[in-house]
């Protein structure tokens, strides 16, 4: 789902400034972005070095090549890069999490403890608490693992990953029933995992290889109207195959189920603002930035809709704060600088 | 088999220590030049043809010299000149016959694994093999021959199957050993659908062979042996039936809890794998993911090839080491006690090496160091990738960590050229053929003549084999966990009469003692007596007879 949040934002980044040309970094973190999301990662990592090559001190071209880096396991240049964002921009709570999920990955789970603990309250994404409660386990702290490991089930309550490990915990500490009963639920969420798995794999591949009408037939099968995260994921194959109209209903749905799924309002906004439907992009965007007040994707997105409905009133502030979070981001600058400069409405 | 994307975890510096293993290919000069024949040799169009097949080292004349046993495949479209499974004498001067003909195991079809063990307590140890569409036994009659007596012993089952993994096992202690095996998956050459049909039947966007995804699992077996040389289907009474059809192959059988009792294990593919554990009461519960050996620490589950029981941490208990396919680490699980095993693959330094689809494993003292150190073997199933992606090439080298201690392994890129050399392997057994104190390693390669890894250790490490007969117990011992104590440490080894992938090694163990001069050795039997030994020089072969102590010593070595 981050991952699905994050290409949107990228998507975006190009997009949602119409009215300025599109820089060449620009173009390169977009590139890399959705290489990404094809798990294309030695080829995103490419577009990032060239991003980083045309603005060595871009914070986002450093933060998206470690994460990269980070999914190709070249945790020691994913840290690197890391820290070069803490230079340019300062500390963040993404930033607290990586460090805390690459402490994990290099055996050192009290750093890794650290840095996870202190943004558990306050999490930048939802499974801080499933990391949290992986150290804490391994790190020989059952007690505070199976705790972080609860929470993290309430947050995740369909992650088979935070199932199973809930239940090795359960069963270590010698608790047989509650081990019995996370078995279960791993069971049977992996078993939904792998189904949905296979049909967004099909799905794909339909939309990739046939007519829209076909490729409609195959993904519907993975239409569940229950189940939040499979709508997303159906919205989000049908944004990627840029089939926008396709992709409204699965994430109209998916926000009335769970009103509180970032992933989900983000996505609808970015639907509707490619759709050229900017009044409607309007709510699912705002509530995406109150759900994550901080994350750029969503903010500059929610400004530059403000932007192009006409409301510059509005938009000044959002923009503002989406330039405060990414200040090398020159397209905010100088739509800033314009609406800073425009003569103020009557 | 599938690949679950896993990347590599940095390598670390070298650490820089010797390592004295040397390993020298010597099949050619050994007399060992039939290629073993699976499918056609460049392509596999069906998964049958790439699933390969085990090896054996085994002793089937009690001369004191380990013999071969090599299975073989055959192809689609007709009989092929040589392509047998072939038993090779052990001429004691480093070179082998071939003695198939007159042992009476010529045999041209699709074999998968097999188990070595004296069903019938006669001292001479029998061979079962399991195979598409039928599996055999083949009675040692003690005089160099072996007389085919799947049917007379009740062991030929309706219908096709293709069994894979097998192992002999005395799961109710009865002093008999009785039989398991795992199946793969329903196949049929006309019923498969062809390269590319479906998602199930591409790699990495290249047409390739079709499973184990899309096709039917099956349900894996066990036979209790009656003591008259039948053997009864006990396979729903023992609740091994109770599971859910998965793709089952190797399958490995030991007492992992130390309860006494043996349990069995066995590697599955795309699907969790089944920890049997034996209650003692003639039954059995699967516990594969109470026990953690199921899936991976994630819970996804891996494509289990091979299985390789040993102390890896020596700390007196057995660990297990799994393979899988490429772009996925091997699995290092860390027994905890209580059947309740750690996924320790990354803490332990295996991360580093996903290149390569893996099969045939040991954790084995290649060194003599007194750590058990890891091996496997690798070659892929789709030959057509390589074309279009160079990085999954069909033939690939072998995998060596070494044993650091403190629970860590060290990958030894540069080992030398029989390591490095690329074949695409499968099965893999260890065993000291040439009777000089070190574990030597014979390899089966696909459609080529098997790799015979001659080891020279240097260094001065010292070692002991143990060699148990079972008198109340199995003769073969198989079953019986042996504790050695040298130098300050602790390491426990299994009779198996299964590992690696689909084969099975030098019942002889093996135990590397580094610089210690002695060691002493606690036996627990099959049937639950533990004897204690104390006082064992190194640099010996021990015979132990169950309740009778050391009825021979024999030195050897370079």
């Amino acid at each position: 789902m981050r991952a699905a949040a994050l290409t949107f934002f990228m998507f975006v980044i190009g997009a949602c400034l119409a009215r300025a040309e599109q820089p060449q970094i620009e173009a390169h973190l977009g590139k890399g972005t959705q290489l990404m999301q094809q798990e294309l990662f030695e080829a995103a990592a490419n577009e990032f070095d060239q991003a980083l090559a045309v603005n060595p001190s871009d914070p986002r071209a450093h933060f998206q090549f470690a994460v990269c880096l980070l999914s190709l396991g070249r945790n020691d240049n994913a840290r690197q890069h890391f820290e070069q964002v803490r230079k340019l921009a300062g500390e963040s709570r993404y930033l607290t999490y990586y460090f805390g999920r690459l402490d994990l990955l290099a055996n050192d789970y009290a750093s890794a403890i650290r840095w996870l603990a202190s943004v558990v309250e306050d999490p930048p994404f939802p499974d801080v608490a499933f990391h949290l409660g992986v150290a804490y386990v391994s790190s020989g702290d059952m007690s505070n693992g199976i705790k972080c490991l609860e929470r993290a089930a309430k947050v995740l309550p369909r992650d088979y990953r935070v199932h199973y490990r809930l239940a090795r915990a359960y069963a270590t500490a010698g608790r047989e029933q509650d081990a019995a009963r996370e078995f279960d639920l791993y069971n049977q969420f992996r078993d939904e995992h792998k189904n949905t798995e296979t049909e967004a794999r099909a799905c794909t591949t339909a939309l990739h290889s046939q007519s829209i009408e076909t490729a409609r037939e195959v993904c519907h099968r993975m239409f569940d109207p229950n189940d939040p995260e499979k709508l997303t994921l159906l919205g989000q194959l049908f944004g990627d195959a840029g089939a926008f109209d396709d992709a409204l209903g699965p994430l109209k749905r998916a926000v009335q189920l769970d009103p509180k799924s970032f992933e989900a309002w983000h996505n609808l906004g970015v639907t509707y603002f490619r759709l050229q439907r900017y009044g409607d992009a309007r709510r699912p965007l705002e509530t995406a930035v109150g759900l994550r007040p901080e994350f750029y994707g969503s903010v500059v997105l929610l400004g530059a809709t403000l932007y192009m409905l006409g409301d510059d009133d509005a938009a000044l502030p959002v923009l503002e704060h989406a330039h405060q979070l990414n200040p090398a981001d020159s397209q905010t600058k100088d739509v800033l600088e314009k609406l800073r400069a425009a003569p103020p409405k009557k | 088999m599938a690949t679950r994307g896993v990347r590599p975890q940095p390598r670390g510096k070298p650490s820089g220590l010797p390592f004295h293993a040397r390993f020298t290919d010597v099949a050619a000069q050994a007399g060992l030049r039939a290629p073993v024949i699976y499918g056609p040799a460049d392509r596999m169009d069906y998964i049958l043809e790439s699933m390969g097949c085990g090896v054996a080292f085994l002793d089937y004349d009690n001369d004191g010299w380990l013999d071969i046993f090599l299975l073989s495949g055959t192809r689609r479209d007709g009989r092929v000149d040589g392509a047998t499974n072939r038993l090779y004498r052990n001429n004691r001067d480093g070179t082998f016959t071939d003695v198939t003909a007159k042992a009476g195991l010529t045999r041209q079809g699709w074999a998968c694994g097999v188990t070595v063990g004296d069903y019938n307590n006669d001292s001479f140890e029998d061979l079962f093999i399991t195979g598409w569409p039928q599996n055999t036994l083949y009675r040692n009659n003690g005089d160099g021959t072996f007389t085919d007596v799947t049917e007379k012993a009740g062991l030929l089952h309706p219908g096709n199957h293709w069994g894979t993994g097998c192992t002999w096992v005395d799961y109710d202690r009865d002093g008999r050993l009785d039989l398991f095996v795992s199946n793969y998956l329903v196949f049929d050459f006309d019923k498969i659908p062809p390269a590319g049909k479906d998602p199930s039947c591409t790699f990495k966007g290249v047409p390739v062979n079709c499973g184990p995804r899309g096709l039917v699992g099956e349900r894996p077996m066990l036979y209790h042996n009656n003591g008259d040389g039948t053997f009864t289907d006990v396979t729903a009474r023992s609740g091994i039936a109770a599971v859910p059809p998965a793709y089952g192959l190797t399958a490995v059988a030991a007492d992992l809890d130390g309860d006494g009792w043996q349990e069995i294990y066995v590697a599955c593919d795309s699907t969790p794998s089944l920890l049997f554990h034996n209650r003692g009461d003639g039954t059995f519960a699967e516990q594969g993911l109470q026990s953690g050996l199921a899936v991976n620490e994630d819970g996804r589950e891996q494509a289990g090839m091979g299985i390789a029981i040993g102390d890896c941490d020596i700390d007196g208990s057995l660990d297990v080491l799994k393979t899988h396919f490429a772009e996925d680490t091997a699995a290092l699980y860390r027994n905890a006690g209580h059947l309740n095993f750690e996924d320790v693959t990354l803490r332990s330094g295996l991360g580093v090496e996903t290149r390569y689809v893996s099969w045939g494993n040991g954790i084995a003292d290649l060194d003599n160091d007194g750590l058990p150190d890891l091996f496997w073997v690798t070659g892929s199933t789709f030959p057509e990738v390589e074309r279009k992606h160079p990085e999954f090439p069909h033939k690939s080298p072998r995998v060596l960590f070494r044993n650091l201690g403190d629970g860590k392994f060290e990958e030894l890129l540069e080992a030398g050229p029989a390591i490095s050399e690329a074949h695409a392997s499968r099965g893999v057994v260890f065993g000291d053929f040439d009777n000089d104190g070190d574990l030597d390693i014979l390899i089966m390669n696909m459609n080529e003549p098997p790799s015979l890894l001659r080891n020279d250790v240097r260094g001065g490490g010292r070692w002991l084999k143990v060699k148990l007969v079972g008198t109340k117990s199995n003769t073969s011992a198989v079953g019986a966990v042996v504790t050695a104590t040298y130098g300050g440490r602790k390491q426990t080894q299994a009779v198996l009469a299964s590992s690696g992938y689909l084969s099975c090694n030098d019942r002889r163990l093996h135990f590397g003692l580094g610089q210690a001069a002695m060691a002493d050795v606690e036996i627990a039997w099959p049937n639950g007596l533990r004897e204690k030994i104390t006082g064992l020089s190194a640099g010996q072969l021990v015979t132990v007879k169950e309740d009778a102590g050391v009825v021979a010593r024999e030195r050897f070595g370079a």
